[in-house]
């Protein structure tokens, strides 16, 4: 029988997705994506949803009790289930591209 | 948004003035060289628990990082007494002291200024930023609370158009055009700044701008566009009276003027006709590439020509037999993307139609090549159903089957294979249909039923995101996306105007906007 350590994979799945990052932020590549996937969440009605749902949150609450931290607390999960499989498919596949040009490069 | 400061960022501000933030900002937020973003990946991580963890923030006074997640931000500014926190993702300012987020007018301007750079550095054009009312605005929207929410089977939009007397050609037309999602945001927040004030009544994108008014207006009795129809008229002489009144013909007339109308509103339109930007030529002005290929030493000559529509041919295509290298020959196009390939594929001009060589210094046989250099915001196709010469007039009733999503990348300049010679279709097939960039979306479709003598035009618009409505005329009727990809099944048909959105929208952020 053969066991590996959780946390040990743990960790060097949190180290793999720094150096990721990193090689995202550095070539600008990062911001780019960013940018891309603004632009797809405004065009798929993504970003119109998500603030009628903040509205009324607001509205829910009163302008005067709602807090930042309440509005992401309640947002968040919304938000993630919302965004569509081929806006994440698009992305992936640009970061993969990215990923295997970094290699042969 | 509010903009008034509070009083924990004023007297920040007052002692320490602007600097902190800009420094933060060029050197962690918007950066703008390889030296500053590797700075930015190397150090952009949570001081206290070491993770590059979201929702990172940096003290506003020590530039220390913190995790809000975890709360080590939020510690910081408790133990250190440091109340202000800048967003590293967003450049917002948080206020620990007030307990929220908070807005300064001379702080926004330095993160858009900022904003801006790095967004030139990444090439990115027009991007999106949401709408912020002017000071005017605001007070506008107080003297007027009547607020109107767009629900999704709201049918606010659309109106019939009465017949003046076989004008269904201008109808199907206006109904495209009032249903461009540009058009409609353009009009709707009132852009338009006159360039005729003298004389505005014969301006014919005020004319426009009141049309919009009457669509959206929620009225449901039809509308009669005589205004619209005597100002093109007016404008575009060719038109008026001509017999066979061609939605196709309106349509570009009509952009035309438009365009026409519109010059003045920035210095270039005057001097350079390929360089205007106006609403019109935002929206539907593409640049179609030419390649001319001497045949005798294969040196290309490009040029690139601006276009609103691209009109495809329908029927067998003869004189394909001379060419050199026996390109097949092509059947009669049954698709759009037929079409388009036929429309993109090189084509050898024949000895009778020889061009002059700058390399050669004499006139040799060539082959000339149309790719799609920059794509429109609105892709509009045309297929010339329609043969009109002396004595007859005959109109191709073949069915072109046109898909509700369309992938421009093969035709795209960029996909055009650079061998010399054009031994076969150059066209590479799109590898990867998920990029999309170069992907349309279909919003309209003009039809015409009958005759090249006599018929009957009508189209199908699209509303909000999925909801179809044909439109005959005074009639709206909703109508399925089957129905709409399945005109010109029968032997009825005429003009396409198929029509897209998708590259970016130039919209703001209100209700009014469903794509
Ligand atoms: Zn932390
Ligand atoms: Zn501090
Ligand atoms: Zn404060
Ligand atoms: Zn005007
Ligand atoms: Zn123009
Ligand atoms: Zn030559």
């Amino acid at each position: 029988m053969f066991f590996y350590s959780i946390q040990e994979r743990k960790n060097r799945d949190a180290q793999m997705r720094a150096t990721i990052n990193q090689k995202l932020v550095v070539s600008g590549e990062r911001d780019k994506l960013k940018e891309l996937l603004r632009t797809r969440l405004i065009e798929c009605g993504w970003r119109d949803q998500l603030k009628q749902h903040c509205k009324e949150i607001v509205k829910q609450k009163g302008l005067e009790h709602v807090t930042v931290d309440d509005l992401v607390a309640e947002i968040t999960p919304k938000g993630r289930a919302l965004v569509p499989d081929q806006v994440k498919k698009e992305l992936l596949q640009k970061i993969r591209k990215f990923l295997s040009e970094q290699q042969q490069s | 948004m509010n903009t008034k400061c509070c009083p924990h960022l004023s007297v920040f501000k007052a002692t320490k003035g602007l600097e902190p933030f800009r420094i933060i900002h060029t050197y962690f937020i918007s950066c703008t060289s390889r030296e500053a973003r590797k700075r930015k990946a190397k150090s952009c991580v949570c001081h206290t628990c070491r993770q590059a963890r979201p929702r990172l923030h940096s003290c506003l006074s020590c530039v220390y990082f913190g995790c809000y997640g975890l709360k080590h931000i939020q510690e910081h500014a408790k133990s250190k007494m440091h109340n202000l926190a800048i967003d590293l993702t967003y450049g917002t300012i948080l206020c620990f002291a007030c307990g929220d987020y908070v807005y300064d007018t001379e702080i926004e301007h330095i993160a858009e200024a900022q904003q801006k750079i790095a967004e030139q550095w990444m090439g990115v054009t027009n991007s999106f930023s949401a709408w912020e009312p002017t000071d005017k605005e605001v007070e506008l929207l107080q003297q007027n609370p009547k607020r109107r929410r767009l629900t999704a089977n709201s049918t606010i939009g659309l109106r019939g158009l009465i017949n003046l007397g076989n004008t269904c050609f201008m109808n199907c037309i206006v109904q495209a055009l009032t249903h461009t999602p540009f058009l409609r945001d353009y009009f709707l927040s009132d852009q338009h700044n006159c360039q005729m004030r003298k004389d505005s009544e014969q301006c014919l994108v005020c004319e426009m701008s009141r049309l919009f008014q009457e669509f959206y207006s929620g009225m449901r009795t039809p509308h009669t566009p005589y205004r619209l129809l005597h100002l093109v008229w007016t404008h575009a002489r060719h038109l008026a009276g001509y017999e066979q009144q061609d939605a196709h013909e309106f349509l570009i007339a009509t952009l035309d003027v438009l365009h026409q109308h519109c010059k003045g509103s920035n210095g270039l339109s005057n001097s350079n006709p390929h360089h205007c930007n106006c609403i019109i030529d935002q929206i539907f002005t593409g640049g179609l590439q030419s390649d001319v290929t001497c045949q005798q030493c294969n040196n290309v000559s490009t040029t690139i020509d601006p276009f609103w529509d691209i009109s495809l041919d329908l029927g067998p295509t003869e004189a394909e037999t001379d060419f050199p290298n026996g390109i097949d020959k092509f059947e009669e196009p049954t698709s759009l993307t037929n079409c388009l390939k036929r429309f993109t594929r090189p084509e050898y001009l024949g000895s009778s139609a020889k061009i002059k060589c700058s390399i050669c210094q004499s006139y040799q046989e060539s082959t000339k090549q149309l790719t799609m250099k920059k794509l429109p915001l609105v892709a509009c196709f045309h297929l010339k159903r329609f043969e009109h010469s002396t004595g007859y007039h005959k109109k191709i009733s073949t069915y072109v089957s046109f898909p509700e999503e369309l992938d421009m990348t093969p035709f795209m300049s960029s996909s055009r294979n650079h061998n010399n010679g054009y031994s076969e279709q150059v066209i590479r097939e799109a590898a990867s249909c998920l990029s999309s960039d170069y992907k349309y979306s279909l919003y309209a479709v003009v039809n015409h039923r009958g005759t090249a003598d006599s018929g009957h035009y009508t189209s199908f618009v699209r509303q909000h995101k999925d909801y179809w409505f044909r439109c005959e005329d005074h009639l709206v009727i909703r109508a399925k996306l089957e129905e709409v990809l399945r005109s010109e099944g029968s032997v009825a048909t005429g003009i396409k105007l198929a029509v897209h959105k998708v590259k970016q929208m130039c919209s703001n952020n209100n209700n009014m906007i469903f794509l």
